[in-house]
């Protein structure tokens, strides 16, 4: 019995002695990822700032400090004169089941692949409103910010495009009708 | 000779005993398919975490980008998970291969995992659309489906085999 009972204390000791390994590893592992991001990071190029400035604000100003979002009012406006190009940047299913009359698909997780397909009609200098799904509205930010890097001069950022305007009853229609 | 008198008979097999591989010959074969098996699982995990880390390192602001469009974590730790969770993966990898700190290797790939898969199937959930980010900075790599889930869901399977093979299993 004495036995039994010094292998089971042992048993204890081994355990925390492994399980306070762990912990004190575990600290000494995360420090070395620290020291050595934070070593890359500084002697890099491109270094990235530790804080980020990520507010919607800062996405949504180009490299000339223009700002890229327009009001709904603004958008609307132009729909009515047909002088702006709607690109919806939600997915195509999404696109299939209703979007801005006249809008063409543009999904930003396939822009790669359409870009060229749905753009190669579009001069420069037109007028391209980006519209998707929700306040934020990442796909959209990015899809604008894409095509000022493709060339297009004129581009503006709908945000929560579709939302509002379903709500405000403005013309929609469903399926692919831009060919 | 007293010393004879009080010996107990000594078996002869004892004398000459065999080599002990296990405990016989089949649970010595096991023994080493499982140590052929935890070999292989520490190189593939390994391997998986080092090719995730090291695109990343490299373009730290895309990943940043990938991170922010998550929307998880707040703000002010976008720059610095963008900065040391590449590094993370890169020094996990590392210490499966060569065999370093197992246990703390072990149980730190299954939490890293298990974030991740949690990450994923809450932006699921939410019906938020954007890429994984998981082996690449881009904001193009395809983006999160189930297929994306089941694949880290395999990676999870080979860490929690290590860390039963650390923790609980009698070599």
């Amino acid at each position: 019995m004495a036995i039994f009972r010094s292998i089971e204390k042992n048993k204890v000791k081994t355990d925390k002695v492994k399980y306070f390994q762990v912990a004190w590893q575990s600290f000494a592992m995360f420090a070395l990822s620290i020291l050595l991001a934070f070593a890359i990071n500084q002697f890099r190029s491109d270094r990235l700032p530790l804080v980020g400035d990520w507010s919607i604000k800062t996405k949504l100003t180009a490299a000339n400090g223009d700002r890229l979002e327009i009001s709904f009012e603004e958008a609307e406006k132009l729909f009515m004169k047909k002088s702006a190009l709607f690109l919806d940047a939600r997915s195509m299913d999404d696109y299939l089941k209703g979007h801005i009359l006249g809008a063409r698909s543009l999904p930003w997780h396939d822009v790669d692949q359409r870009f060229i397909e749905v753009t190669e009609d579009i001069s420069s200098d037109t007028l391209i409103i980006t519209y998707c799904d929700g306040v934020s509205c990442e796909p959209s930010c990015n899809l604008a910010l894409f095509l000022l890097d493709m060339g297009f001069n004129n581009v503006r950022v709908l945000l929560n495009g579709w939302a509002v305007w379903l709500k405000r009853r403005l013309p929609v229609e469903k399926g692919n009708t831009v060919s | 000779m007293k010393f004879a008198k009080n010996r107990k008979a000594i078996n002869p097999e004892l004398l000459n005993p065999e080599p002990v591989i296990g405990y016989n010959k089949t649970k010595g074969e096991n023994l080493n398919s499982h140590r052929m098996l935890k070999l292989s699982a520490r190189f593939i995990l390994g391997g998986v975490f080092v090719y995730a880390g090291f695109d990343k390192i490299l373009h730290p602001s895309a990943f940043a980008e990938v991170v922010y469009n998550y929307k998880i974590l707040p703000d002010g730790l976008i720059n610095l998970t963008a900065i040391v969770l590449p590094c993370l993966e890169l020094v996990l990898g590392t210490f499966l291969i060569i065999h370093f700190w197992m246990p703390v290797t072990v149980v730190m790939s299954n939490i890293l995992l298990i974030t991740f898969i949690g990450a994923l199937l809450f932006n699921m959930a939410r019906g938020l659309d954007v890429s994984c980010g998981c082996f690449s900075a881009t904001a193009v790599e395809s983006s999160m489906n189930i297929l994306t889930v089941l694949r880290d869901t395999s990676f999870l399977a080979i860490a929690v085999y290590l860390l039963y093979s650390c923790f609980f299993h009698r070599n």
